[in-house]
């Protein structure tokens, strides 16, 4: 019986065209994942598309979706009987309970775990595909997707199918199955997306997370692109368990089926008949008839009623619906939870400012106003089909009009209340994390209006498509392709705002310039677009649906009638303006500015590159001073820059050409050199060689004079200049200015596009041992001096490199000079805005904070690391070349802090709204300050040969003194907390490596490698051999090198200092931490203590050690350990809670070899925790077992 | 007055549901009588302005209903066969509702409106009450209130008393026989007895053909003295439907009641039974079965 049961439910749901549709766009969902360079789940860098892990990652991904899928499977299994009516003749047979239950539920669940299959299938079909790079798949491999499927996609389908059928059996009610579906979906989103970003919560999320994501990430946390192509994690531990315990919870989902489900619906049946009979029905014999009724009007003031009444009643009808309830609710739960851990660096929070509320709500409230909008305007649109009042509504002398457009409203009206509900939550966030000033005004115009409009003309898309399509099914359906199919063609390139339906110009937002030009620019296509969509609903209009026809012909061929009139003329009205604004837009896109698609782009990427890149090495003179006059219109925006180079030949040979380059957005007027003549010009490319009549000889100088305008005018499609603004302009030289020589900026970097064009996969920097690179560095600028004028409004104030000597105001504009007193690298910014000027001096130093007259809340504390980080560095590094350290601002238009001669360009996105309330977090703002402080000396004084390991002198350095800084500030407690995380970075980090992992000596330009394991590795250092003998070496570095030319220095170099300071038995230890990658692996297996006779207490540690060495695929060897290490012995478990030196008992350095060893220990008290490295100082596999109780 | 002619209705799947119907309806109460599948709704809907037949015209007064729909619905009152309610409204919501549609726009206006068609159908002490929870009765009443606003020169109502307990029935028909004096009603049923009850003209549509017309008096004269009727044994039936020309069978206590149309006494112990609009109509109907 059961048997029979669950084959026949098999084979109806197979016949069923849904299992088909989920099939085939799972498939392609899968297919295109593996097929598309663009997407990616799980695998990327060097892990194949088909590797273990991105086949184990998308058998867990999809699950998410696949909820949908399966509820569509499952949820009608036993509903259907009640829909269909057909349930009591199937309840009258013998059938037992448990057999009808669990006989369809299995039937359908086979079909389901089919279903599922599809994600396998097209994910192997993609990797056969021709065009599909070959470098990004490996081997076939059929156990990793049994192994993916089974451990991930059957359980997980289990789980989902279980829940959904239980809530479809119990509920019977195919809507509060869907809205099921969707708080599952919403609330899983929420909670993983605000917890499961977080460490604290990994090994939570491991165990709670249903499809085992949290599971397979925390046991994969560390690996590498050679374990994640090659392995599966063993069956086993929290994996294990995840699995089983999820498992568990679907059965015990059937079985509450099993108990909650009632064969007949007695319950529903009953209530109605007791609510009829609570209606009064009086048997009064029927009222006189009421003569003349009042005679309806045709009117004006008849319509604008039945505009109000309708548009309330429609809203009425969704306001009162349940799934707007559960959406919206659901929403604000979410935007609550990822508000309130946003914006977070290093654990330091940020402070809610609206602005940054307004962001992190696009992102939430956005998915939820999209499904709003289309899934409400299939309901509204076949709202009076569905509920068949149609028949009577459409036969009211209704103009069509009425029906159409208080739907539109309506539904406008609810995704206005949608994000004022968003709004809402950022509101009671703010509160809740203590921010007040909320700023309604942003509110409105940032978020509420703007989301409000580009919303509705996705409803008004959605209308038209419901109007035209014969059910609201394949209306949905219709939307969901639309939405995928945009998603696509941005992907492929196709991004241009006139064909992109409802698409806009980007707005950015700043506090500093609001929403500056770009909201003007955007204004446009919103009347572009809006004029289209008014086309749409008039089309929409003319095929409305009235009485009982739905087929579209009938519908079709009425239509042009239908134009003739009012309707005809509004169409008419929206065609022209929708025509003469796109004509405006294309003018200012195309015509005023260059617009090109992305494979353009890149096609002319690869084509300056295959021109130009020969040049790269070829030796240019330097410039050695600039005189630079500027001209900042801000509100215009233009610079016009008249400048002049003198340029030096400081190589020791004659030089016969200098080459000449620029951006492509820069106007150059004027370009003369002294002496020479363009010789060849590429002008697509904004390179000129220039030809010298008589080659410059070693020393020589020469002058180079030029005029540029930098400007634009009107707006772009994409990438509207946000350097040039009303209030925070911000432009470094190699945007105004011509560069001297090739540089690889601006190059593609795609491995695969690379290798389509025609390029070598990757450019990597010259080998560690190529001598010939260090006659360049990698920021490719000589030192230079500068004598800088910049012109710009009276109420603006200018920063620009070296000493403001003069600066006047004349009429509404301001002049101000600025003179280098040291040389500087020719790398330099120039910022205009209406700044507050905090200053302060500190030593001879005059530390300055240019900030917005809002944004003073972490300005003393700036200064105050300013002045730290000046001791630091000057006491032990070398005097500080410049008589100021300036902090600018600049709008949040980029998201960075970095560090110009004398001056640190600093986001207002950053430190100025770090919330620094909390003491016990990581002080941001002195972190960052004394980073970029750090910078003048390692950089701007020291600065790297263009080859393997440059960052490792600026980047890793910088990175060292900044620890160093905080350090004495804050204790070493707080530095310990920084450098755990900073482990855990660079652990994940090396896992998602593109090319291979390098020793942090021949670092290129690899982030995780020089700020994270440089951070580690010098701090290890520093407790190894001393912070004298470090600074020692440093300071042997800056003697060396400091403001010298080429040849420049070398990480080497610093390896070498490092190695002349640090005593014999460390050398080995240089090896491992600077030529090597090394992985320490050290953990406490066994800790005792006894009391002895005398009180104290015999304590025996046992730890167990290794060392491996990693190539830069990740494959490890092991290697001999023998170093010394921390060992302690504590009273509270360090790193966790409150910890203080009190509960220190011992703490010393031990030697520990590879292998087990047992250290003994006598004390005086007893301990209750036992710790090798117990701070985490070393590069450590596994962290986490570095200390254990004792016992 | 209205006039229907040569109105043929065909459907995308090739069914024809009307056939070349030419009707005229003068003031009044006119009953439209036809088995299920007659095509009375899709007449009733078409000039509703619901559909648009394939072919043929209807008039109404002045207005011609095909090309000029939007003139017809501000003079008709139309309650469907079926018609559902939105969930969570109110009786007296919707019909305020109902009643913007129809375009009473003035706020007073409208209440009395509302106000005076709940009373009319007795619905006023339930005004507040989710129509969802109405019964059967309730509903078709809360129908005829929303038919009835602004004074509708031409009212529909299709199959109101189909699945009302006799109760609910007779106190639909009360209501409707008041609205029928001054303006055209067009009354479809399935059911004999609303047409007997209510109507003095009437027509019976099958097959999508109109089989007869005229008022029912006149229709029972024209059968009487052709009705037979013998009460026989279950399987003598068939024999029964070889020899006599058969128009309704029935089972009483057990045994079937023929009733066979004949201008002469047809022997075999038939006895004369006393025609009524019942039999009219179901010898119409087996008629154009035959014909069919």
């Amino acid at each position: 019986m059961f048997g029979k049961i669950a084959s026949f439910e098999f084979r109806y749901q197979l016949r069923q065209p849904a299992f088909w549709v989920i099939a085939i766009v799972f498939g392609l969902l899968a297919f295109g994942a593996v097929a598309s360079p663009n997407v990616s789940l799980g695998s990327g860098g060097n892990v194949h598309k088909n590797a273990p892990y991105a086949l184990a990652g998308a058998h867990i991904i999809f699950n998410v979706f696949f909820m949908l899928a399966t509820t569509a499977i499952v949820a009608n299994v036993i509903a259907r009987d009640t829909q269909t009516g057909f349930g009591p003749l199937v309840l009258s047979t013998r059938i037992t309970k448990g057999a009808y239950l669990y006989g369809r539920f299995l039937g359908a669940f086979a079909a389901v775990a089919l279903c599922y299959l599809s994600i396998a299938i097209g994910t192997l079909l993609g990797t056969f595909m021709p065009w599909v790079d070959p470098e990004t798949i490996g081997p076939l491999r059929l156990g990793d997707y049994a192994y993916a499927y089974l451990v991930f996609g059957l359980t997980g389908v289990f789980l989902t199918s279980a829940l959904f059928f239980t809530l479809a059996t119990v509920t019977r009610s195919m809507m509060a199955t869907y809205i099921g579906v969707v708080a599952v979906l919403i609330a899983y989103l929420a909670s993983t997306g605000a917890l499961g970003s977080r460490p604290e919560f990994e090994t939570a999320m491991a165990w709670a997370e249903p499809f085992g994501s949290g599971a397979y990430a925390l046991v994969t946390k560390y690996w590498t692109a050679a374990e994640r192509n090659t392995l599966n994690p063993p069956l086993e531990g929290v994996l294990l368990w995840n699995r089983v315990i999820w498992t568990a919870v679907g059965f015990a989902l059937l079985a509450a089926a099993w108990a909650l489900y009632r064969p007949s619906p007695k319950g529903a049946k009953l209530r109605k008949q007791e609510r009829l009979k609570a209606l009064v029905e009086t048997d009064a014999p029927p009222a006189a008839p009421v003569g003349a009724l009042p005679r309806p009007s045709y009117g004006f003031r008849s319509a604008l009623t039945q505009l109000v009444s309708r548009t309330r009643f429609e809203m009425a009808l969704v306001f009162r619906s349940p799934a707007w309830v559960v959406l919206v609710l659901l929403a604000f739960a979410f935007a609550v939870a990822t508000l309130f851990f946003t914006g977070e660096i290093y654990g330091a929070p940020i402070l809610l400012v609206t602005r940054v509320v307004i962001t992190a709500l696009m992102g939430t409230f956005g998915l939820i106003s999209m499904v709003i909008a289309i899934y409400y305007s299939g309901e509204l649109v076949w709202r009076d089909r569905d509920r068949r009042t149609h028949e009577i509504v459409d036969a009211t002398p209704t103009p069509d009009w009425t029906f159409l457009v208080p739907k539109t409203l309506a539904l406008a009206l609810v995704l206005i209340s949608t994000l004022a509900v968003g709004v809402l939550a950022g509101v009671v966030t703010q509160t809740i994390k203590g921010y007040t000033d909320f700023e309604f005004d942003k509110y409105l115009f940032w978020y509420v209006l703007p989301q409000g409009l580009s919303f509705t003309l996705l409803a008004v898309l959605a209308i038209f498509i419901q109007s035209l399509s014969p059910n609201k099914f394949v209306g949905w359906a219709i939307m969901v392709v639309y939405l995928i199919s945009t998603i696509v063609a941005v992907n492929m390139g196709f991004d241009h705002v006139l064909y992109r339906y409802g698409a806009g110009i980007g707005v950015p937002l700043s506090d500093m310039n609001g929403t500056g030009d770009f909201a003007r620019f955007n204004a446009w296509t919103d009347a572009y677009w809006t004029a289209f969509a008014t086309l749409l609903l008039v089309v929409a209009w003319g095929l409305w649906r009235r009485g009982t026809e739905t087929r579209l012909w009938p519908r079709l061929k009425r239509f042009p009638h239908r134009l003739a009139g009012p309707a005809g003329l509004v169409a008419g009205v929206a065609l022209v303006a929708f025509v003469g604004l796109g004509s405006f837009i294309y003018v200012n896109t195309n015509v005023w500015n260059d617009y090109r698609s992305r494979d353009a782009r890149e096609a002319e990427q690869a084509a300056y590159e295959k021109a130009l890149l020969r040049y790269e090495t070829t030796p240019q003179p330097s410039v050695a001073h600039m005189q630079l006059a500027m001209d900042l219109r801000p509100h215009q925006p233009k610079l016009t820059t008249r400048g002049t180079y003198v340029l030096e030949n400081r190589t020791d040979a004659p030089l016969r050409e200098v080459h000449l380059r620029w951006t492509e957005d820069l106007d150059m007027v004027r370009l003369d050199v002294e002496g020479a003549a363009v010789a060849r010009e590429w002008p697509e490319f904004e390179y000129r060689i220039y030809r010298f009549a008589a080659p410059m000889q070693p020393g020589e100088r020469r002058t180079v004079t030029f005029e540029t305008v930098l400007e634009q005018r009107g707006f772009r499609a994409s990438g509207n200049t946000t350097r040039l603004v009303d209030n925070g302009t911000f432009v470094n030289n190699m945007e105004f200015a011509p560069m001297i020589g090739m540089s690889r900026q601006g190059l593609l970097d795609d491995r695969s596009k690379r290798r389509k064009l025609g390029l070598p996969a990757e450019l990597r920097p010259a080998k560690l041992e190529d001598e010939t690179a260090r006659g360049r560095n990698y920021i490719g600028a000589d030192w230079t001096t500068a004598d800088i004028t910049v012109t710009t409004d009276a109420n603006q104030t200018v920063v620009a490199p070296g000493r403001m000597v003069s600066d006047v105001v004349r009429g509404d504009r301001r002049t101000s000079r600025f003179v280098t007193e040291s040389p500087v690298l020719n790398f330099f910014s120039v910022q205009s805005a209406e700044y507050e000027r905090t200053a302060r001096m500190h030593d001879g130093v005059e530390l300055v904070v240019f900030h917005d007259p809002d944004h003073d809340r972490n300005v003393p504390r700036m200064l105050d690391a300013l002045a730290a980080s000046l001791d630091y560095f000057q006491a032990n590094f070398s005097p500080y070349q410049f008589r100021q350290a300036r902090i600018v601002e600049f709008p949040d238009y980029a998201s960075f802090a970095q560090s110009y001669p004398n001056t640190f360009a600093w986001s207002e996105g950053l430190g100025f709204i770090t919330d620094l309330s909390d003491e016990t977090k990581i002080d941001y703002v002195t972190y960052v300050a004394a980073h970029e402080f750090a910078h003048q000396w390692w950089a701007h004084q020291v600065v790297g040969s263009d080859q393997q390991g440059a960052t490792a002198l600026s980047e890793t350095l910088a990175q060292y003194s900044a620890l160093m800084v905080m350090e004495k500030l804050y204790g070493r407690e707080q530095i310990r907390r920084f450098l755990k995380d900073e482990l855990d970075g660079y652990l994940s980090a090396r896992g998602m490596e593109r090319l291979e992992e390098l020793p942090l000596m021949r670092v290129e330009n690899q982030q995780y490698i020089h700020y994270q394991k440089g951070g580690l590795v010098m701090y290890l250092l520093r407790d190894q051999i001393g912070e004298d003998a470090v600074n020692r070496a440093l300071r042997r570095v800056l003697a060396q090198y400091a403001f010298r030319g080429a040849p420049w220095p070398r990480s080497l170099d610093l390896v070498a200092a490092l190695r002349a300071e640090a005593p014999a038995d460390k050398q080995a230890l240089i090896t491992d931490l600077f030529e090597k990658i090394t992985l320490y692996d050290v953990k406490i297996t066994g800790a005792t203590a006894t009391k002895r006779a005398d009180g104290r207490w015999d304590v025996a540690v046992t730890v167990e050690a290794r060392k491996l060495y990693a190539d830069g695929e990740g494959v490890e060897t092991e290697a001999p350990l023998n170093e010394t290490f921390d060992v302690g012995l504590f009273t509270a478990e360090p790193g966790k809670g409150v910890f203080d030196e009190e509960d220190v008992i011992l703490l010393e350095r031990r030697p520990i070899r590879s292998g087990t060893q047992t250290l003994r220990f006598v004390v005086d008290r007893e301990p209750e925790f036992a710790g090798a490295d117990p701070f985490n100082k070393w590069i450590d596999r596994n962290s986490d077992d570095n200390v254990r109780p004792v016992g | 007055m209205l006039t229907i002619e040569n109105l043929t209705h065909v459907y995308g799947n090739g069914t024809r549901a009307l056939d070349d119907v030419s009707l005229t309806i003068p003031k009044g109460m006119f009953g439209l009588l036809g088995p299920n599948g007659a095509g009375k709704s899709t007449l009733m809907r078409s000039i509703a302005t619901l559909q648009t037949p394939t072919s043929g015209s209807i008039r109404f007064g002045d207005i011609d209903v095909i090309r000029e729909p939007e003139k017809l619905r501000r003079v008709l009152g139309y309650l469907p066969q079926d018609f559902g309610v939105y969930p969570r409204v109110s009786a007296y919501d919707m019909l305020d509702h109902m009643a913007v549609l129809k375009g009473i726009a003035n706020g007073r206006e409208r209440k009395d409106t509302v106000t005076a068609l709940l009373h009319q159908v007795n619905l006023w002490p339930v005004r507040g009450k989710a129509l969802a929870g109405f019964s059967g009765g309730m509903r078709q009443r809360f129908g005829i209130a929303q038919a009835l606003i602004g004074n509708p020169e031409l009212i529909i109502v299709d199959e109101p008393t189909a699945g009302l307990d006799p109760e609910e029935r007779n106190r639909f028909l009360n209501l409707l026989a008041e609205v029928g004096e001054n303006v055209v009603v067009i009354l479809s049923t399935h059911i004999v007895e609303d047409v007997t009850d209510l109507c003095p003209r009437m027509a019976v549509l099958a097959g999508g053909k109109i089989q007869l017309e005229g008022a029912p008096t006149d229709l029972m004269h024209s059968l009487e003295g052709k009705v037979w009727r013998r009460t026989i044994d279950k399987a003598e039936l068939a024999e029964f439907q070889k020899r006599h020309n058969v128009i309704s069978t029935r089972l009483l206590g057990g045994r079937t009641v023929v009733h066979v149309l004949s201008d002469g006494h047809p022997g075999d112990g038939f006895e004369r039974a006393p025609g009524g609009l019942e039999d009219v109509y179901l010898a119409t109907v087996a008629a154009s079965r035959r014909a069919a």
